[in-house]
Order: structure tokens, then C-alpha cells, then sequence
């Protein structure tokens, strides 16, 4: 039996076989980091690409992705198995470039795909941008990640 | 433009009988907080006499997110403690939700979802207000928020069928989901919304929050303010991915609404920070 974890906003959550880990997402990003020898991984909701260091590491980019290696490692993975797949950033529609919340949903991508190349983690599908709402599934017993966006589904498999 | 589904829409809304339908309770206790003879015993008097919202009303005033620490056992006792817009925007909570707590197939929301993201509005709408020092509107901002997506209960279905059509012309015309969905079915969620409040009896004001919380810029100048608080509100939350279903982001962010407000761009982000408490305080309602 698989088991469904929610992961909210600003939240991180790591575990092993046969788990599912899901989220929803808008401007926010989902990293999803897996070993594929010990079939365990994590996932990470973050909303902002960067914060004063003193707030919750979970919400920011550059901060809870060095905590999620943290954690697997903990858990008994190993650095040169990690893989990552990463999902969401979309932005509104149209948006006036002069408001720049409006421009989050872009550098929570570019501060997630940074800081991963930082650790040496690399990414095997990026499911990001545009205007579309995602829901991300990302199954433990093989690291797949479906994404499902505007109705319709796309699998990724890579690890 | 889809024929049937347009004919079968103006069917619905010329016969109100079709459109979803609220406890008497909802509309009474609104009109009463606006009179200024309505003493509170009256009000008290009027929601007791609906045994299932009373007993919904007492757990609400007791919940986290109303309760102001002391016991509330009877709704006379939370018109005195909590005051009478408090307990008007109690009220339209526990009237509202088994109209959008559940499954809305068309925009992909599992059931919950659209609920949990009324909650979320009306609870960052009022915080707006208040950091604003608009306290006395702040009630009519939460009231408003909890239904602003109303219209989505009805349209779904046919979102459903016409999803395809919607999305390409969002595609091709570059035009926001819901202009999509004007040009398709003839209706889209804001005008839905807003004749199931007229069939509801509800003050003008809540109406245009549903009529207009995509496009603040249209809406009357003495509901603008409301209006501009709601789609900031409502931006927000779907950037957090609150509620956010098979419409997506595809909704533009209203530059006057944020002139409207006063909103700078530092608060702008900071509501936007500081949604896990938001997300907090909304799931304290229950």
C-alpha cells in the first residue's frame, strides 16, 4: 500500500518506499530529491527564492534545499545517488513587469536551479513557468514525478 | 461560442430555481447587520430559530481563529463577545459551506479545495483591510471572499465539456481564462456568481466582489476598494497555489487594484511571505 503525504506550503517532508509525496503548487516550487539505491526521497514546497537566514528554512530556496540534502543524508542516503526533479514557477497571466511579486514565480526558478547545481545535484526533468496551476505527485518506489497541470498529465521517469 | 452550452446557461439563470440555494438565516442576519434598529437579542432570536446553523455558529465562535478565549455557549452570548459583524461573517460561513466544500470537476478541484481557498481570501482580505486601517470594512472583505468563486459550483460542469475550447482560446487569443470562458459558454464564473447572489437577495457590494474580482478596474467606484482588496487577496493565495485548479494563473494581477489599496511593493510581498500563516489562521475556522 502506497501512502499519501501532503506537503503544505513553506513545508518539507522526506521518506522511503513505498510513500507518495504530493503538493500544489502556483508560483511556489516543488524539489523533489531521490537516491535511487535506497529508494528514498524528499520534497520540498518553497515559496520564496531567498530569505534574512532567521525565518523558517523550508520557505526559501536557498535554505531548504542544502536542509533537504541534510535530511536525506540523515536518512541514510548517499550524495552521489541524489537526483532532482523540480516543478512549478508558473506566473500570472500577462503580468505588468513593474510588479514584482508578479516576477517570484521566474526567480524561484532560477534561484532553485542555482542552488542545486551549487550542490552538485542534478536535475533530470524541470516541469516549470508559464500560467498553469500544478498538481505534483512524486512516487518513492522509483523517484518518477507526475505532474498534472491545465487537465492534462505528463510523467517524468528519469532518476 | 458554444450554442448549446450558452442557451443551456441562459436557461439556468432565467430560472433561479436551478441556481443553488442558501439558508434564510444567510440573507436575514445580512440585512439586520446593516439596520440600525437590529438590536442584538433580534439577530440572536433569528439565527437560534435555524437549529443546524446554530449549532455550526456556536463551534465556529469557539474555533481558533473567532474564539476570544472565553466559552461561547449560546449565539446571544457571541453577538455581545465577538459583536455583530463577527458573528454576521460566522454565520455566512457555516450557511456556505456545504454549497462550495465540495468536488468542482471542471477546474480540477478536489473536494475541499475551493472551500479551503475561500477561507484563505477572506482570512488574508480581512488582514488587508485591517493593515490598511479599513477595520470597518474588513467584515464585507471576508464575507465577500468566502463566495467570490460561487460561480464556479455552477459553471463547472460545463467547463468540463468545453475545456478544450477555453484553453486554445486562452492560446491563441492571449486573453485571461475567464474572458475564455465569456467568449465560449457566454457566462463566465463572475457573472454566475453574481446572479446566484441576486437570487440570494444580496447587498449590492457582495455582488460586485463576485461580479468583478477578476477585473477590479471595472467595478463601481464605491465597491472598488472591496473589489481591489478581494483580487489581491485571491491573487495571492492561487500564487500559493491555494485553490488553484485547471484555470491556473491564467488571471492577470490588477496594477489599480494595487494603487486602489495603497499597497506597496514591499507589503505586496510580504502577504504573499507570509501565507503559511494565512494558511494557519484559515484552518483554524472549524
Amino acid at each position: 500500500m502506497q501512502t499519501l503525504i501532503n506537503v503544505g506550503v513553506a513545508q518539507m517532508q522526506t521518506a522511503a518506499n513505498p510513500t507518495v509525496l504530493r503538493t500544489i503548487l502556483g508560483s511556489c516550487i516543488g524539489i523533489c530529491i531521490y537516491d535511487r539505491v535506497k529508494k528514498t526521497g524528499g520534497m520540498a514546497h518553497i515559496l520564496l527564492p531567498n530569505g534574512s537566514g532567521s525565518e523558517k528554512p523550508e520557505k526559501y530556496a536557498d535554505t531548504a534545499i542544502p536542509l533537504l540534502i541534510n535530511n536525506l543524508i540523515k536518512a541514510g542516503c548517499k550524495k552521489e545517488n541524489l537526483s532532482a526533479k523540480i516543478s512549478g514557477g508558473a506566473s500570472m497571466f500577462k503580468f505588468n513587469p513593474n510588479i514584482s511579486l508578479a516576477q517570484i514565480g521566474e526567480k524561484n526558478i532560477e534561484m532553485t536551479i542555482k542552488l542545486l547545481e551549487e550542490n552538485h545535484i542534478p536535475i533530470m526533468a524541470a516541469d516549470v513557468g508559464g500560467n498553469a496551476g500544478r498538481v505534483i505527485d512524486f512516487y518513492l518506489e522509483d523517484g518518477r514525478l507526475k505532474v498534472r497541470a491545465g487537465g492534462k498529465e505528463k510523467m517524468y521517469y528519469k532518476i | 461560442m458554444h450554442e448549446q452550452i450558452k442557451q443551456r446557461l441562459e436557461q439556468i439563470v432565467n430560472n433561479i430555481g436551478q441556481l443553488p440555494s442558501i439558508p434564510d438565516v444567510a440573507g436575514k442576519v445580512i440585512t439586520m447587520v446593516n439596520d440600525p434598529d437590529a438590536s442584538f437579542s433580534r439577530i440572536a432570536e433569528e439565527i437560534s430559530k435555524d437549529q443546524a446553523i446554530t449549532t455550526n455558529v456556536l463551534k465556529l465562535c469557539n474555533s481558533a481563529y473567532f474564539s476570544r478565549g472565553k466559552e461561547i455557549s449560546s449565539v446571544e452570548r457571541a453577538t455581545v463577545t465577538l459583536g455583530i459583524k463577527e458573528v454576521k461573517d460566522i454565520v455566512f460561513v457555516a450557511a456556505t459551506k456545504s454549497i462550495l466544500d465540495k468536488q468542482i470537476m471542471g477546474y480540477d478541484l478536489a473536494k475541499g479545495e475551493l472551500w479551503k481557498h475561500g477561507l484563505a481570501v477572506a482570512v488574508l482580505s480581512k488582514h488587508i483591510a485591517m493593515i490598511k486601517k479599513k477595520s470597518e470594512i474588513a467584515d464585507i472583505a471576508f464575507t465577500g471572499s468566502i463566495i467570490h468563486d460561487v460561480g464556479k459550483t455552477v459553471l463547472a460542469l460545463y467547463v468540463q465539456s468545453a475545456f478544450k475550447e477555453i484553453v486554445s482560446l486562452v492560446d491563441s487569443k492571449q486573453i485571461t481564462f475567464q474572458s475564455a470562458e465569456r467568449e465560449i459558454m457566454g457566462f463566465d464564473h463572475q457573472e454566475i456568481g453574481e446572479k446566484i447572489l441576486t437570487k440570494w437577495n444580496f447587498p449590492q457590494i457582495l455582488r460586485d466582489i463576485v461580479r468583478f474580482h477578476h477585473e477590479p478596474e471595472n467595478a463601481p467606484n464605491e465597491s472598488k476598494l472591496l473589489v481591489s482588496i478581494v483580487h489581491i487577496a485571491n491573487t495571492i493565495c492561487l500564487m500559493g497555489g491555494i485553490g488553484v485548479g485547471s484555470d491556473g494563473l491564467y488571471h492577470q494581477i490588477s496594477e489599480e487594484a494595487i494603487k486602489t489599496i495603497g499597497l506597496k511593493d514591499q507589503e505586496l510581498e510580504n502577504l504573499y511571505s507570509n501565507l503559511p500563516d494565512t494558511i494557519n489562521n484559515a484552518s483554524a475556522i472549524q
